[in-house]
């Protein structure tokens, strides 16, 4: 610094010792007009802003704006993350949910303010800023130490170097300084240089590898650094295991033991029987019994065959307390499991029968009808029609692997209100039912006439007259007939359970089919047996097509067994059914008789063969009821004759 | 016992209508920057080489553990069901809860007008940054797949296609405990802006000025600096004082936000914050009193701010203990039979010895301040805020296991044990901690030089008016 009159002069500073004499010297500093001043403490002194008059800052400002900033983000973010964008269900909370994102609002704020306060403070005060001229005199060292020092700017309007330099010694400022330019060298030691150098090499060498792994291929395989992570050892379910005997990694369960929720303390609800009641009659029986229903997994493992038990000391009652929920579930577990084979309407006309019978199938037989008398609850109680519905009866299987033991006692529940309905008068109806009934019924027949209009003149065109006029002659009888209990039977007598009529919509349009299928196992109309089944088969078809889509599907040969009064029809009609369905229990060693004799006996058009021999079979059938052991052995007897 | 003060360094007495000094013994701003700056600028003691070598070692012996739980995994840890979250998650809150002591000294007590925080506020603000970085390591390795961690951030992922989970208090502990973490860092780090210009002035070596001078951002002590500088310590202060509530309220969310027995309670918030407060000025005190010793400070950080501290642990280890009695009472009061038993089991069931081990050294100990030789004695201060430490540790020890190991089904409940990676990381942890704390002390200035001028110029301003 040899040359001073080539450096820039930047202002002049004067030293204090204490923070009294500066405040004095600054408020005189002040108070002669120059605003280009500093002062350089080690502390913050109080009341110097107002002694050197220097404005407030907007600091407060730029604070406010980035907090503001931060909940805006911090809202905005959430929202389009976690209720727009991708919505997760968490535990049924709202998407938008303002105190679940609370907390990340206020933190976001708090961070983006105190950024705001840092970096504006630093920005706002033109930090870093390394170079300073002020720092030229080592004495300067001083000002973060113990000593306070006031400068004036050159570039204040006032200024004038012999004015300030002398103002500052009247007001007690020591070691006058004059700052000039530092004009040393700038130059960045080399060391430093190389330290950042390699720093920077170092760090975009992973980058590069990652961005040339990204845009090549590679022969060899990925490399695992977790390879047990990558490929778990853990089996997946229906995989080969070498450390269990039976070769299974998916383990059953421990037997002997029931899993939580699945043990209910009456074991009577598991399985229909009266256990007690059966203890006492047959001890070891029951004792199986029980021991089965803990290998069962409470009662929902795979059937047991040998768990059919006919005489029974049955539960008479469902132990599931009746209502319409409970009937609503029970037709929907009813028309998910059972409705394939035995019809919606109970009736054994399912889809899967049809098929069978479609494709002639040998083996197959005929679904029980639910409304044959045999299988009321009087004779034919809701525990043993719980116990088929678990383990299965003859060809059917048995669900309970499917459907859960509550659901169970549900369908129980439906099946009695199906039956009921097909077994209603127009009495059982309600009053405002009967209205609308008497209307439908009304609705119906004239349709019925006018397709029978129909059919006649298309016969009289085809056919010959006689065939013709029998026809029509038949189809109305037989319209009418069937038609008022078969518009009654939809409708059933609970008046309490409303739900109980959706058995009827699901069973109305076979009633509507039935006239037309009617007329061959008609009520006790012996006339009715000549018209042959083939003939009835193809007719019912096409007749009963305009009036019931599902009719034909569930009802397309004329097994019509619901019918009340038909009481020697389900007998006949449902023969092979007899024999298959209501002898659930039969002795086992009856148990194939029963199946298969009535078969033989009986075709798939049952309509035919066994209505002169129904006549009169049904009669015998309940005569020997009460002889035989309950609700069993009359199915295998009425196959016996028929055998 | 009489107390061993030295007479002139005496300023616990409370005289009426005299403000007690701060700053002892004629004391200048050249002797306070002399008295801090000798500490890093003298070699080091040997106290302090010891200690750095015993902390780095287990420093080092907590990275190799973490290397082998990565390389392993969590099964190297006693967790288990249905203890899923053992050490790990106690040694998180734990640490985390210690911080909060530093932003409450430099913050809560700068709003309230404190002057005596200025000479242990950087120290304080220090081990909350180090108590962070101690704490937020856990949380990170406690994943499984630690590598991994950064899914936690909402960053737009080509890979995995979904965004955090917000209504998780999990996702929320990650901006809290991240938020808190840099703002701390940015409080103390701008608190240590004019300082290290002391430094940098104070150097002789270029290296060290250089160092000190990147650092210190060119800083020059101008009085238009310093006003916006204040304005900014000010609303940081503002902004940190409810953040350090929030922190460990949602920490506390962990727990309180589940349904298990004995955490699903509305209390948890305030409680933990009140201990968080407690430990952390434990283990101020801890740091600050053989520091004082070591180092010289004991004209700058006098008995009157040692037992300043000793009466916040007094009032916040008597909230504490006034948050068992009324969970308990609550747990009564409520009738639910699993919340009963939950803290029935607590004090009577397998965990009765950290149960008890808690409240000795919760609810006693704390209550020994009540007696001044105990607030001002440093070797009984120390013994008392080790105590306070331990029973904290075992505070989040017992409501994190004790819950887990038996909540609402008894086939589930069983015995949690540690194993020696679990003991491992916790003592590492202290040696991490320590390790940071120690090269803060070397390197860095340990006390606020500024503030505490400021004090001292405030200080002989009123004396010199004779008004208090």
């Amino acid at each position: 610094m040899t040359d001073t009159q080539e450096k820039k002069l930047h202002g002049v500073y004067a030293e204090f010792d204490a923070v009294d004499t500066l405040l004095a010297a600054c408020r005189r500093v002040r108070d002669a007009g120059y605003t280009r001043t500093d002062a350089y403490t080690p502390f913050p002194v109080h009341g110097i802003e107002k002694a050197l008059g220097i404005r407030p800052t907007a600091l407060p400002w730029i604070v406010l704006g980035c907090g503001l900033t931060g909940s805006a983000v911090a809202i905005c973010m959430q929202v389009w993350m976690n209720s727009i964008n991708y919505p997760y269900i968490i535990s049924g909370k709202p998407y938008f949910s303002i105190p679940a994102f609370i907390p990340v609002m206020f933190e976001l704020t708090i961070l983006l303010s105190a950024f705001g306060a840092f970096f504006g403070m630093l920005a706002l005060n033109r930090l870093p800023k390394f170079s300073n001229p002020v720092f030229t005199n080592p004495r300067f060292d001083r000002a973060t130490d113990d000593k306070f020092f006031l400068y004036i700017d050159a570039s204040d309007q006032r200024f004038s170097h012999q004015g300030v330099t002398r103002l500052l010694g009247e007001i007690g400022g020591t070691e006058i300084q004059d700052v000039y330019e530092d004009n040393s060298s700038t130059r960045v030691p080399t060391a430093i240089k190389v330290v950042i150098g390699v720093l920077a090499f170092l760090a975009i060498v992973p980058l590069l590898s990652v961005a040339r792994m990204r845009v090549t291929n590679s022969p060899n395989p990925r490399f695992h650094v977790f390879y047990d992570m990558d490929f778990s050892p853990a089996k997946e379910p229906q995989t080969i295991s070498t450390l269990f005997a039976d070769g299974r990694a998916m383990r059953p369960d421990v037997p002997g033991t029931v899993a939580v929720g699945q043990f209910d303390e009456d074991p009577n609800f598991y399985t229909g029987v009266d256990l007690e009641e059966l203890a006492r009659r047959d001890h070891d029986r029951a004792v199986r019994l029980v021991r089965a229903l803990q290998d069962s997994e409470g009662g929902t493992a795979a059937p047991q065959p040998t768990q059919q038990l006919d005489d029974a000391p049955w539960l008479t009652e469902n132990p599931r307390p009746l209502s319409l929920d409970l009937l609503e579930r029970g037709r929907m577990k009813f028309e998910i499991y059972c409705a394939a084979c035995h019809g919606n309407d109970g009736r054994g006309h399912g889809l899967v029968s049809a098929r069978a019978q479609q494709i002639l199938s040998t083996a197959w037989v005929q679904p029980s009808s639910l409304h044959q008398e045999t299988l009321y609850q009087d004779v034919y109680p809701d525990g043993k029609l719980f116990s088929v519905i678990s383990n299965g009866i003859r060809k059917m299987g048995g669900y309970a692997s499917q459907i859960s033991v509550r659901d169970r006692w549900a369908v129980v529940a439906y099946v009695r209100a199906l039956q009921l309905s097909q077994n209603a008068s127009l009495d059982d109806l309600p009053v405002n039912r009967r209205n609308d009934l008497s209307r439908r019924k009304a609705e119906v027949e004239q349709r019925l006439g006018e397709q029978a209009e129909a059919e006649r003149r298309r016969a009289e065109e085809a056919a010959g007259a006689p065939a013709a006029a029998a026809e029509p002659a038949a189809q109305p009888e037989a319209a009418a007939e069937p038609a008022p209990p078969a518009e009654a039977a939809p409708e059933p007598a609970m008046q309490e359970q409303p739900a109980a009529t959706e058995p009827a919509p699901a069973t109305e349009p076979e009633p509507a089919a039935e006239p037309e299928v009617s007329p061959e196992p008609a009520p006790a109309e012996p006339e009715m047996a000549a018209e042959p089944a083939p003939a009835a088969e193809p007719e019912p078809a096409p007749a009963a097509e305009p009036e019931t889509d599902p009719a034909p599907a569930t009802a397309p040969e004329p097994a019509p067994a619901s019918e009340p009064a038909t009481a020697p029809e389900p007998a006949p009609a449902t023969e092979p059914e007899p024999a298959p369905a209501p002898a659930t229990e039969p002795e086992p060693g009856t148990e194939p008789e029963p199946a298969t004799e009535p078969e033989p006996a009986t075709e798939p058009a049952p309509a035919t063969e066994p209505e002169p021999a129904p006549a009169t079979e049904p009669e015998p059938a309940p005569a020997t009821e009460p002889e035989a052991e309950p609700a069993t052995e009359p199915e295998a007897e009425v196959s016996e004759p028929a055998a | 016992m009489s107390l061993a003060i030295t007479p002139g360094l005496d300023n616990t007495v409370e005289r009426p209508g005299q403000r007690a000094p701060l700053v002892l013994g004629d004391s200048t701003y050249h002797s306070i920057t002399e008295s801090v700056s000798q500490i890093a600028e003298r070699p080091p003691s040997r106290v302090w080489v010891v200690g750095f070598l015993v902390s780095a070692a287990l420093a080092s012996w907590l990275g190799i553990c973490i290397g082998y739980l990565i390389y392993t995994g969590v099964g190297v840890w006693g967790n288990n069901s249905p203890v899923f979250w053992g050490w790990p998650i106690v040694n998180f809150v734990f640490w985390v809860g210690i911080g909060h002591a530093g932003t409450l000294i430099s913050a809560i007590l700068y709003l309230f007008r404190q002057d005596w925080r200025t000479s242990i506020n950087r120290a304080a603000e220090a081990m909350t940054i180090f108590a962070v970085i101690c704490a937020a390591i856990f949380p990170g390795i406690h994943v499984g797949r630690a590598w991994l961690a950064f899914w936690l951030a909402p960053y737009p992922s080509l890979n995995l296609w979904v965004w955090p989970q917000f209504r998780s208090p999990l996702l929320w502990d990650v901006f809290a405990v991240s938020t808190y973490g840099t703002v701390s860092l940015l409080f103390w780090y701008m608190g240590m802006i004019p300082d290290l210009a002391t430094f940098r002035d104070r150097s002789r070596n270029k290296w060290r000025r250089m160092a000190y001078g990147v650092l210190s951002l060119g800083w020059s002590g101008s009085a238009r600096h310093w006003m916006r500088y204040e304005k900014a310590y000010a609303l940081l202060a503002a902004l940190a004082a409810p953040l350090v509530l929030s922190v460990h309220t949602i920490v506390s969310f962990d727990f309180a936000v589940s349904q298990v027995p004995g955490w699903h309670t509305t209390i948890f918030p305030p409680y933990f914050v009140a201990g968080a407060i407690f430990s952390g000025f434990a283990m101020v005190l801890t740091l600050m009193v053989p520091a004082r010793t070591i180092f010289s400070l004991e004209k700058l950080i006098t008995i009157r701010h040692l037992e300043n501290m000793c009466k916040i642990i007094l009032a916040t280890g008597t909230i504490v203990g006034l948050a068992y009695g009324t969970e308990f009472f609550i747990a009564w009061y409520g009738q639910v039979g699993e919340e009963k038993f939950a803290f029935i089991n607590r004090a009577l069931g397998p965990y009765w010895w950290a149960y008890w081990t808690m409240i000795t050294c919760n609810v006693i100990s704390p209550q020994l301040f009540w007696f001044k030789a105990n607030r001002t004695i440093p070797w009984r201060i120390v013994v008392i805020s080790i105590f306070v430490n331990i029973g904290m540790w075992f505070e989040r020890f017992v409501i994190v296991i004790t819950s887990l190991s038996r909540d609402y089904l008894p086939s589930a409940w069983a015995y949690f044990s540690p194993t020696w990676v679990d003991w491992s990381m916790l003592i590492g942890s202290f040696g991490l901690f320590f390790t940071l704390f120690l090269l803060f002390c070397r390197f860095m200035p340990v006390i606020n030089m500024a503030e505490v001028k400021a004090t001292l110029a405030g200080q002989l301003h009123h004396s010199q008016h004779g008004d208090i």
